[in-house]
């Protein structure tokens, strides 16, 4: 489903991201593990096409994210962790419906699929409020409804449950699985080993712009003789410094 | 570059802009009422500056005898003699506002023809007894002029020889002296208010669209959408350029008002001709495309709301400070490089229609000017939306 190829992203002389390749095949929960700074953003911002590759390129779906970036961009929902950004003088409802509209889906569709998707997140009773006064929980799922409305066959979760409390982890790690059960190609990146270990299928270790190891957890597991995934990530990262 | 996601961005933008009370207040009520406050205070001081000098003028006079001059002053018109126990202290009080000194035998010394002294005390810190003593002057020069006429007729000479020359001044313009007066307000006001308006009147929906939505990090998300970026940049272009016309009109509504409750602010109209106003409004559209994109290029180069009102704010005096200096601009002797200048050709324009000069010439090379400057502007919006370092920077 997706290839990266040889991708690499320079911000002037700094190397974000260095010559980083692996595959992620469909319906598999990919996890990008790495420290802070380690360059897991900024792969996910090239794969969402907001940055564009100083080198290389992914395909994304059988198509090429550097010739038809838009048609990529309708095929993937991205998820951003942290502070949840919505308009606050905007209803829930109208804040998704605006990107139903900018994914290019028409009136109906979009009121169907959030009749849907609210029933799905337990969000009917908040739908005609003005997002401004929404608790933090609340604007995570209306962000999570933003992100999937038009049905993304690919999401793209960025440290989705930084900052949130217990309540709000649940609920992105309950979304997760639900996708992953309808069949989607997930990629998220993370720096807690529980989570990747939680959700994933496939690991992904990147460090200081470099992937230094792609397997199953159980290939991981198998390879380092049952050693804690934290203490391969350790090894694995700790090697290279 | 403009297509069904601009207008979709356009339509949310809007209405964004006016769920909000902050940029309603700045761009529509605070233009409204501006100039109506404006003419209601200056209104309230031009009548009580007529009021003052239409009333009576309280003097004291101080001589020993009764005389003819004496008499000629109480008996003039607006002229209030009093007698106050101590009239210095009165003075300075401005219970009175001046005091004659009329010296002992006047009359005799008129008939001499010597030259008797009359002194006028008064307080050269106040106006109002500065201009009491004026006309305290004049009368008194009244008096003696009566005298020389006076003397000439005895001499057999006709007074008229003191006057070799009349002069006599006309005003060409075929208005009364008020209108006059409106249409100079008008010219230096106009101006000002319509180009200042039309190019800050945007800076509020700007520092939203651009460095606000950077805050709320809703761009990423945005920018993870279907549309492409040019077309969600004119969206929200069109965005701030209405938010802008939107404060001009408001300023104009105002102005509008201003005239009704004070008809000096705006003279008995200038009549402007509808090709003059089209031209006119035509150009402050310009000068809203110009700066709207200047202002979202500056708000997308913030990393934050407070950054971005830090960089805007000093945007406003670079506006006012050409529009003051022109301020005394006369409309009908312009200098033809003043058509070159930018936002100082568009201020040329307008003070031209105010005072009825239609020159095509003029409006058509600040119409080319303009739309090079919004060529210039988009271009650099544009970069600085395409630029990964400045838009992810935070």
């Amino acid at each position: 489903m997706i290839q990266v190829k040889n991708l690499s992203k320079s911000f002037k002389k700094v190397d974000a991201v260095t010559n980083i390749s692996f595959e992620v095949k469909k319906g598999v929960v990919f996890g990008l593990l790495g420290e802070n700074g380690a360059g897991k953003t900024t792969t996910l911002r090239m794969l969402a096409t907001m940055l564009k590759p100083t080198n290389g390129t992914a395909i994304v779906d059988g198509i090429d994210l550097l010739q038809h970036p838009e048609k990529v961009r309708g095929l993937i929902g991205i998820l951003f962790g942290g502070e949840t950004g919505l308009y606050d003088r905007l209803t829930a409802r109208e804040n998704i419906t605006y990107f139903g509209l900018l994914n290019g889906m028409e009136k109906l569709e979009i009121e169907r699929r959030i009749e849907e998707i609210s029933n799905m997140l337990d969000m009917n009773e908040y739908l005609d409020r003005r997002a401004g006064k929404f608790s933090k929980g609340m604007k995570q799922k209306v962000s999570i409804a933003r992100s999937i409305i038009h049905d993304p066959d690919i999401m793209l979760f960025d440290e989705p449950t930084s900052g949130l409390d217990v309540t709000s982890i649940r609920v992105v790690h309950e979304f997760i699985r639900r996708l992953k059960e309808q069949g989607k190609t997930i990629v998220f990146s993370s720096h807690s080993m529980n989570e990747v270990e939680k959700l994933c299928d496939e690991v992904g270790i990147i460090h200081k712009g470099e992937i230094v190891e792609v397997a199953t957890i159980k290939e991981l597991r198998e390879k380092y003789e049952d050693m804690e995934l934290e203490d391969i990530f350790v090894k694995l990262v700790g090697g290279k410094k | 570059m403009i297509n069904k996601y601009t207008w979709i961005v356009l339509k949310k933008e809007l209405t964004d802009i006016f769920r909000d009370k902050k940029t309603l207040i700045t761009s529509i009520l605070i233009p409204i009422l501006v100039f109506p406050i404006m003419a209601f205070v200056i209104g309230m001081g031009t009548d009580k500056f007529i009021d003052d000098s239409s009333q009576d003028i309280s003097i004291a006079i101080i001589s020993e005898e009764e005389s003819k001059l004496e008499s000629f002053i109480r008996d003039h018109e607006g002229i209030n003699v009093v007698a106050p126990d101590n009239p210095e202290e009165a003075l300075s009080e401005l219970d009175i506002k001046a005091i004659i000194k009329i010296p002992q035998g006047v009359d005799q010394q008129i008939e001499n023809d010597e030259m008797p002294d009359i002194e006028i005390l008064y307080d050269s810190t106040s106006t109002n007894s500065d201009s009491a003593r004026s006309r305290v002057a004049g009368i008194i020069g009244e008096y003696s002029q009566s005298i020389v006429f006076n003397r000439l007729e005895e001499l057999g000479i006709d007074p008229q020889v003191l006057n070799p020359i009349s002069v006599s001044s006309t005003p060409i313009a075929n208005q009364d002296e008020d209108a006059g007066l409106g249409i100079m307000i008008l010219s230096m006001l106009l101006p000002l208010m319509l180009t200042v308006w039309a190019a800050v009147g945007g800076i509020p929906a700007a520092t939203d669209l651009g460095a606000g939505e950077k805050e709320r990090q809703t761009l990423e998300p945005l920018l993870t959408t279907r549309a492409n970026r040019l077309s969600l940049l004119m969206g929200k272009y069109f965005a701030v350029v209405i938010a802008a016309i939107m404060g001009t009109i408001a300023a104009l509504i105002g102005f509008g008002i201003a005239g009704k409750i004070n008809p000096n602010f705006m003279g008995t109209g200038s009549g402007m001709p509808l090709k003059s106003a089209v031209a006119v409004g035509i150009l402050c559209i310009g000068l809203a495309l110009v700066f709207s994109a200047l202002e979202l290029a500056i708000s997308f180069f913030a990393r934050s709301f407070k950054e971005a009102q830090t960089y805007l704010s000093p945007l406003t005096i670079v506006v006012m400070l050409p529009a003051y200096l022109t301020m005394y601009l006369d409309g009908k002797e312009i200098p033809e490089y003043f058509f070159h200048i930018p936002l100082v050709n568009t201020i040329a324009v307008i003070k031209e229609s105010i005072v009825l000069v239609f020159n095509i010439q003029h409006i058509l090379i600040v119409s080319g000017w303009t739309i090079l400057y919004i060529a210039l502007a988009l271009f650099l919006t544009v970069k600085m939306f395409n630029k990964e370092s400045v838009m992810f920077r935070s």
